[in-house]
């Protein structure tokens, strides 16, 4: 008799819940988000709380500028030419 | 009377001369036929030379070596014959361990310059001190002797063969029965004037580098090639006016031929160190709008004929008119590969080869003539096919170079935008107040002389000249009038 009478019970209970997920899942597509079309905001009558944490005036650190550096052609013996005397000899 | 005399003395010629190279081809034939003697080979090749069939006796001689016969005082007399008349190409395909074995001054000398190919400078050089001076390759060996030793980094030893070459060259050269032999020996002479030259600009000692470029004679087939050399000196030596006329030497319509892409780099260059900046980029703008694309043809009409085994050697034989129509460069360069020792030795060599087929087909139709006809064809084709391939390379490798300094070109370019960059930031410009030359900026030395130029070239001015510029890069503020 108990265990029936728990079955019922668990029975109403399954049903109330797909009744409040279907009831949910309803009110979720009925959202609509409504915004305002025209909002004007005055900057200069802002008041904003707080300190000013960067420096006032503008300012870019130093640094050393890269310099390039592309070694010119710079002779520093004539090996090419002493080679290419032998062989032109014999 | 005359005539009785005429015909007398040609049958005595006939009867001496022609008969015997005759006898001694029969008799190298005979040899050939019957013995079986370990010195049949080196029989062979003293008849053949007595006949005067340098390279017919090429085989014979080789055979000798491998079979390690013996080098006696005359199979070294025939040896050094050989070379001397058809080169020291005859010997190079012989193993090196042959040509140790062999003990030969002859020998030593091949394998000196054997070595010297391959870059192993140490052996070669070892090979080449071998050789006494008083040898005939002696101021070759010296000359070579003492590249070798300053491709090695021996500075010391590789000065005083240098010494060694031009005294024994000179003395040579003054001994000398003809011109054309005279001025083999001058050319040794020279060559190791300038490499002694070279060493000294290596161990950095400039000013003594260009009084030893300057003994050098300006009637000498290599001194437009030292110009460049001389002027590089002066470059180091911070004189830019010296370096510059050294460069414009090259302008004169005599040294045409002489085209060297590194000249105009260094011109640049020693424009840039004047702070000439307009000259400089003046030079790199020329390089690129007439050296680089006259290059870019040349390479075209080479790439065609890369694989053939005869085009750039009837490229030297064409008339020098048709081969300047084909390109100016073919020209310098067909100019240059012909005044070379080389390419004169190996010319001489086929005539003397072609005159030897001649003689020997006239000698009969014999197996053994026949032979040796197709041993001197083989001997033929494989020296032309190296000597095509010896102006190949030269004519490639002068392309090489045009690429080469076209980047160096380019690095210029860019320095000089990087110092007009650094003016900019700084807020200064060059000075800018220069005249565009003047007597007091020429270094020169007692024995230099001022004489304006006037648009044309002297020859006892060649190589002599400089420029009076003086240098640009002193700076001002930027908005101040100069």
């Amino acid at each position: 008799m108990s265990i029936r009478i728990i079955w019922i019970m668990l029975v109403i209970f399954m049903l109330h819940l797909l009744a409040g997920y279907a009831s949910a899942k309803d009110t979720k597509e009925k959202i609509s988000y409504k915004y305002k079309k025209y909002e004007r905001f005055d900057l200069g009558n802002l008041e904003i709380k707080g300190s000013v944490v960067a420096p006032g005036d503008l300012s870019v650190r130093e640094r050393e500028r890269k310099q390039f550096d592309t070694p010119l052609l710079d002779r520093k013996d004539f090996y090419e030419e002493i080679r290419d005397d032998v062989m032109k000899l014999r | 009377m005359k005539i009785l005399f005429l015909i007398f003395t040609i049958l005595l010629l006939y009867i001496t001369v022609i008969p015997s190279s005759g006898a001694n081809l029969s008799k190298a034939h005979r040899i050939y036929r019957i013995s079986n003697s370990m010195k049949k080979n080196e029989k062979i090749t003293y008849e053949l030379l007595m006949a005067k069939y340098y390279f017919a006796a090429i085989p014979f001689a080789v055979k000798h070596l491998e079979n390690k016969g013996k080098v006696t005082e005359n199979f070294e007399k025939a040896l050094r014959l050989i070379v001397l008349k058809t080169g020291t190409e005859s010997f190079m395909n012989i193993k090196s361990k042959t040509l140790r074995d062999a003990k030969s001054n002859t020998l030593n000398f091949v394998l000196g310059l054997k070595y010297f190919e391959r870059k192993n400078y140490k052996a070669s050089a070892y090979f080449l001190g071998l050789i006494p001076e008083e040898h005939r390759f002696g101021p070759e060996a010296r000359m070579m002797g003492g590249s070798s030793l300053s491709m090695a980094k021996k500075f010391d030893a590789a000065a005083t063969q240098y010494k060694r070459c031009y005294n024994v060259a000179n003395s040579a050269e003054t001994k000398a029965k003809n011109n054309k032999v005279a001025r083999y020996y001058a050319i040794i002479k020279e060559s190791c004037l300038i490499h002694a030259a070279r060493l000294k600009f290596t161990n950095r000692k400039f000013k003594e580098s260009i009084d030893a470029y300057e003994e050098v004679a300006k009637k000498s087939y290599m001194w437009p090639y030292i110009l460049l050399e001389k002027a590089w000196s002066n470059y180091h030596m911070e004189d830019y006016n010296r370096t510059l006329g050294l460069l414009v030497t090259y302008k004169y319509p005599l040294l045409k031929s002489y085209f060297l892409p590194e000249a105009e780099v260094l011109t640049a260059l020693a424009y840039l160190k004047l702070c000439l900046w307009d000259d400089a980029l003046e030079v790199v703008k020329q390089y690129y709008s007439i050296y680089k694309p006259r290059s870019e043809r040349l390479k075209a009409i080479l790439l065609k004929y890369k694989s053939s085994n005869t085009y750039f050697l009837e490229l030297t034989k064409k008339n020098i008119r048709d081969s300047e129509k084909q390109n100016p460069f073919i020209r310098n360069l067909v100019t240059q590969v012909r005044k070379t020792i080389k390419y004169n030795l190996d010319f001489s060599s086929f005539k003397l080869a072609k005159n030897e087929i001649k003689r020997l087909n006239k000698a009969g139709k014999s197996s053994f003539t026949k032979m040796l006809v197709s041993k001197v064809q083989n001997i033929i084709k494989q020296r032309k096919k190296s000597l095509n391939w010896f102006i190949k390379k030269r004519m490639f490798d002068f392309i090489n170079k045009i690429h080469r300094n076209s980047y160096e070109m380019f690095k210029i370019k860019i320095e000089i935008m990087s110092q007009k960059r650094s003016l900019l930031y700084k807020n200064t410009k060059l000075v800018s107040d220069r005249g565009r030359g003047s007597f007091e900026n020429v270094n020169r030395k007692s024995d230099q002389h001022f004489w304006e130029f006037k648009g044309s070239f002297w020859a006892d001015e060649l190589g002599e000249y400089s420029f009076g510029l003086k240098s640009n890069c002193a700076e001002i503020k930027r908005g101040r009038k100069q």
